[in-house]
């Protein structure tokens, strides 16, 4: 972008006046609204929440609730944040938004969805052998979405390198309908079941330090986790720290970075740019493979559109992040999900909107907004000056 | 100053190379040599077909017809890399460093080719002592540099590949008038250590002062081949080249 | 200077600016839409109303004309006294035996030719279960009913809806272009009749629907049309307030629960049930603590349900379909506050594919009782026992949902409309009076189905309304939780 800023003293023009307004009224809304979620906490029938939900007021959140939404949005967040990964390796070495990749991200939990099942029938599934039968799973659906996108790569955008970024970007959403309607074609169209997980990794809980009961009787604990989830969070947590290490300290990683900046130096220190393009690819491929075993692990079934939505976010938590920058990623992967899970009980819900749940999409891209409005670059992007990215 | 009358083979060399962009016929039946040690300079206004020289020596553009020769061998069909790791490198005009990675980083990305870790610590030491200022900035986003110790850390970028020869295209471009006296001087250095420079220059009157031959290139074709002190004194190019009347 | 414009100075440049104009643009638009969808429903309710009402219109005359009809025979009976016309008089005496006035023209099938109607239902998708015993349904109910007058009836390639208003659009405006087509089984899914009917009323077809069953597209069941009401519209399967009300009539007295929550997805089928549930237990005298809706295509269903646990809930009724279902099924144990809710699901999830979830075991389904025995299509003479078996026979599985006895039915109900509406003339072509079809659709009274007793009432509404709901305690059985009837609704 440029630097061109509104010179001192200029009229502001309608424009200017219609942004400063959605600032300063989305920043409100959601002010006023986490105030509101405060006070109905407090006194679940004080004024604002009676003049929003009526005469018995609002309705007061457990300490396990609000535990139990922070869990999903990380987790969720996570998977989003993983997917963002591959989004913004490719757009930082490329310059494009590969629209495909959510594809990559279904692919790989529907090569879980086939294990798994595959195990079942073997009788590993429920047996002793879970353990390195699951860990199997993992490689083999990490490994297939690695494939899937290099030779997405290879096949789609490498006889499209040089031409027009849209090209690309039309291409990518050409691949995505093809690997669809692929998918669809071999398995059909309806959801597929994952084979039922132990119920120590489905259903059991790590509970910490019992705090008290509910009225039904239920203990409550300070810290109460579902298993799958916090797998799903330690797992995303190693493999971004991984490629943190991959991208950061490694030669390849250097490699990819040089690339990302400018392919004809590159070039000049001796790197084969096409290998490490290919490798970029590979290397956000195999993470949506890691993001789709989780999503499976999750949620126990794929269908051939498992990948539009989270595609679609994860692609906004790139942009909310910061696109081409890793760490923007994940953060905006994480305040995401988080964002997906907490606003709508804590925003829209003590402004005495109807089912805020319904409106989660609307959550994640008003966020958006808000962050391209304040920060433009989204989180962690930095300012590029117009020669970088003409 | 190297002997003119014995220079051996050379390392780098065009033989009758012809470019094109398309349909633009960019180099015409060029000839160049650039032999070990020695020190040349390619002058030429804007496109004059300077720039593409250089891409053509690195691989980066491919000749229609004539030979690169690289140490007797033929390679015209050969990768950057490959060239590159048999001892040339360029300064690319403008620096272009790495922005976004660190000054030890970019350092680092000079030698990718390289494997023995003891050469490249002794050759970043030997960078660090010719540049001090560049071991103070080892950390920091090359990015945020001034442009003096961004060339410096270009040239470092290119030492750490360990040449023979270096291509060095418009070092003085974009520098401050004081920082160009200092850059010459610089080149002067690495070109005392044994490396044979290749200079692309606008401003002939610096290059050919320090240079052992050069080579006018107008519209793609090599009007005059000749010693530095010849060219200096040619009346001709001083009017096109040195602004004289 | 103000932290605003410090802001506001951050940002820059021409083409910055018009990207935010039109995200801003965008927002506005999302959120409005978000907020305000139910006005814009409305909106258009009122002008359907308004085209309902003018249609109503139409008919008082059509209805005027027809008790005219002896004046017009008088005075044809001179007119034939002025020039005697001998083929006149008998094609206006074969006319005379059918019904209908002419009013929305008239169908020619060509000696030869094909009688067509379609079958429109979702084939394809998430809800496909649903939508393919519905066509299979019509297919044999056309080759069980034989030629009319002759006339071989084809229902064609079958038409897909989507389970979507989209493609009940896009089927129907197919279906309307074509002016052979007499009449249309189908929808399988409201939310594509609310979008398909109104195309087909106005091009003078029927619609009848073996599975359909939102309020709105027929009547409150106290004499005021629903707002998806179109004339020529009518449906065989039950009508969701009478599901709503069994469903609670179940949760409060044979539960004995007092507080309830209920789940729709947007679709008009399920936040039609869902609203109906809710009125109905609290009209019993029941407390509901929410009705909040999730997106189809959700699958963290943790916060929705974190925001019904917020109420404490002893049951949790959620009539949406698969995929969503399953998630709603499989967190729901999860969340602190609903360890112990009593979950209920209606017919949108009583298919093979849920309830062969290991979540699904313990849930109660309400849904149409489909104990059909031995009932028997009167038209036909198929018994739901012998239709079970041809459909069998010739597709290898059991019916995945149970509403292809409704569509069977209403197959039958529209061979029998296009039968005595239609006539032969003096060419041999078969004369089909559309306005007939649906005088002979209102006019039905105790016809029997494979679904039991059938009866149309003013707004087409003409299903049995019987609901059962069951138990289902094994997801390996699922034939013997759908024997597993623990309570019945028939409305008095």
């Amino acid at each position: 972008m440029t630097t061109a800023v509104r010179a001192k003293g200029a009229p502001r023009t309608g424009v200017d006046w219609f942004l400063l307004v959605m600032r300063v009224g989305l920043i409100a809304f959601i002010v006023i609204g986490l105030l509101g979620f405060v006070a109905q906490q407090i006194d679940p029938t004080n004024a604002w929440a009676t003049w929003r939900h009526g005469d018995e007021g609002a309705a007061r959140l457990s300490w396990a609730q609000f535990q139990g939404l922070v869990v999903t949005g990380l987790s969720q967040g996570a998977m989003y944040g993983l997917i963002a990964l591959g989004y913004s390796m490719v757009y930082g070495v490329l310059g494009f938004i590969n629209f495909a990749h959510g594809e990559v991200f279904m692919i790989a939990a529907f090569t879980g969805f086939i294990m798994s099942t595959k195990f079942d029938q073997a009788g590993w599934w429920d047996s002793g052998a879970f353990i390195p039968a699951m860990l199997f799973t993992i490689v083999v659906a990490t490994i297939v979405a690695t494939i899937v996108a290099v030779v997405m790569e290879r096949v789609a955008y490498r006889p499209l390198r040089g031409s027009p970024r849209l090209i690309p970007l039309i291409t990518s959403i050409g691949v995505s309908f093809f690997l669809q309607n692929a998918v669809i074609l071999l398995f059909g169209p309806g959801a597929k079941g994952y084979a039922p997980f132990p119920d120590w990794l489905d259903k059991d809980r790590i509970n910490i330090w019992q705090i008290g009961e509910s009225d039904t009787g239920v203990p409550e604990y300070l810290l109460s986790v579902e298993n799958k989830k916090l797998l799903v969070i330690v797992v995303a947590a190693i493999s971004m720290a991984g490629l943190w290490y991959f991208v950061e300290r490694t030669k390849t990683g250097k490699a990819m970075r040089a690339v990302a900046e400018d392919k004809e130096i590159a070039s000049l220190m001796g790197i084969d740019v096409d290998r490490t393009i290919v490798t970029t690819f590979a290397v956000g491929g195999a993470m949506a493979g890691i993001a789709g075993i989780l999503w499976g692990i999750l949620f126990k079934s794929v269908i051939a559109t498992t990948g539009f939505l989270p595609g679609i976010k994860a692609f906004t938590a790139a942009v909310v992040g910061g696109v081409g920058n890793l760490g923007g990623a994940m953060a905006g992967g994480v305040s995401l999900g988080g964002a997906e899970a907490l606003a709508p009980l804590m925003v829209l819900d003590p402004w005495g909107i109807e089912g805020p749940s319904q409106l989660r999409d609307a959550v994640v891209f008003t966020l958006l907004i808000l962050v391209l409005l304040v920060k433009p670059t989204g989180l962690f992007g930095e300012r590029l000056s117009s020669e970088d990215r003409a | 100053m190297s002997d003119t009358t014995d220079k051996g083979t050379p390392i780098l060399e065009f033989r009758n190379i012809n470019t094109h962009y398309g349909a633009v016929h960019i180099l015409k039946d060029v000839n160049l040599a650039i032999y070990p040690g020695e020190m040349v300079s390619l002058l030429g206004g804007n496109a004059s077909g300077k720039s593409t020289t250089l891409k053509t020596l690195l691989g980066m553009v491919t000749p229609t017809t004539g030979e690169v020769v690289l140490d007797g061998e033929v390679v015209n069909d050969k990768p950057t890399s490959y060239r590159v790791e048999r001892g040339i490198t360029m300064v690319p005009e403008n620096r272009r460093l790495f922005k976004r990675l660190s000054v030890l980083e970019n350092l680092q990305l000079g030698a990718y080719l390289r494997n023995d870790k003891a050469g490249i610590a002794e050759d970043l030491e030997r960078i660090y002592t010719m540049f001090p200022r560049v071991k103070e900035r080892a950390n920091q986003k090359s990015g945020t540099l001034s442009g003096g110790e961004q060339q410096m850390v270009a040239m470092g970028r290119a030492l750490m590949s360990r040449p023979r020869v270096l291509l060095m295209d418009e070092p003085s471009m974009g520098l401050a008038p004081m920082l160009v006296q200092t850059n010459f001087e610089l080149i002067q250095q690495i070109h005392q250590e044994g490396i044979a420079i290749f200079m692309v220059e606008q401003n002939a009157n610096m290059a050919l002062s320090i240079a052992d031959r050069g080579w006018v290139l107008q519209t793609g074709k090599v009007v005059l081949d000749d010693t530095a002190e010849n060219l200096l004194a040619n009346p001709e190019l001083r009017k096109s080249y040195l602004g004289e009347a | 200077m103000s932290i605003w414009g410090a802001v506001t100075k951050t940002l820059g440049g021409a083409k910055v600016k018009k990207l935010f104009m039109i995200l801003g643009m965008f927002l506005s638009f999302t959120l409005v839409a978000a907020a305000c969808g139910s006005t814009i429903e409305d909106a258009a309710d009122t002008a359907t109303d308004a085209a309902s009402d003018a249609a109503d219109a139409a008919e008082e005359v059509v209805e005027d004309a027809m008790e005219d009809d002896e004046e017009d025979a008088m005075e044809d009976d001179a007119m034939e006294e002025d020039d005697a016309m001998e083929e006149d008089a008998m094609e206006d005496d074969a006319m005379a035996e059918h019904l209908g006035d002419g009013s929305l023209g008239t169908v020619v099938v060509e000696a030869g030719a094909e009688v067509q109607i379609r079958s429109l239902n979702a084939i394809s998708g998430d809800v496909a279960f649903l939508g393919v015993p519905n066509q299979r349904g019509v297919e044999q109910a056309v080759v069980d009913y034989g030629p009319i007058k002759g006339f071989n009836v084809t229902s064609g390639q079958g038409l897909d809806d989507l389970c979507s208003a989209d493609g009940g659009q896009a089927a129907a405006q197919q279906i309307v272009a074509d002016e052979q087509i007499v009449g249309v089984i189908g929808t399988s899914c409201s939310g594509a009749a609310t979008a398909a009917a109104p195309l087909i009323s106005a091009a003078g077809m029927v619609m009848i629907s073996g599975s359909n069953t939102s309020p709105a597209l027929t009547s409150d069941q106290q004499g005021n049309a629903g707002p998806d009401y179109h004339v020529g519209y009518y449906r065989t399967a039950h009508n969701d307030l009478f599901q709503g009300a069994a469903m609670a009539e179940f949760v409060f007295t044979s539960l004995g629960l007092t507080t309830a929550a209920a789940i729709h997805d947007g679709d008009p089928y399920t936040e039609g049930l869902a609203n109906a549930f809710a009125n109905a237990f609290e009209e019993l005298g029941g407390t509901v603590t929410t009705v909040t809706g999730v997106a189809k295509e959700d699958t963290d269903m943790v916060p929705v349900l974190t925001e019904i646990a917020a109420g404490s809930p002893e049951a949790l009724f959620f009539p949406i379909f698969q995929p969503a279902g399953d998630f709603v099924a499989d967190q729901a144990p999860s969340v602190p506050g609903l360890e112990n809710t009593t979950l209920l699901a209606a017919d949108g999830l009583l298919n093979d594919g849920f309830m062969g979830l290991a979540q699904s075991e313990g849930m109660h389904f309400s849904g149409p009782d489909t104990r059909f025995g031995t009932n028997t299509n009167e038209s036909t003479g198929v018994s739901a026992e012998e239709f079970l078996a041809t459909y069998e026979a010739n597709n290898g599985e059991a019916p995945a949902a149970p509403f292809w006895g409704h569509s069977y039915d209403a197959a039958a109900m529209l061979l029998d409309a296009i039968d005595a509406a239609s006539w032969v003339d003096g060419d041999g072509n078969l004369n089909i009076d559309r306005q007939g079809v649906r005088d002979h659709l209102n006019g039905i009274q105790g016809y029997s189905g494979l679904i039991g007793t059938i009866n149309c009432d003013d707004f087409g509404d003409c299903g049995s309304q019987k609901i059962t709901v069951i138990l289902h305690n094994d997801s390996g059985d699922i034939p013997g939780s759908l024997e597993n009837v623990v309570f019945e609704y028939a409305p008095q």
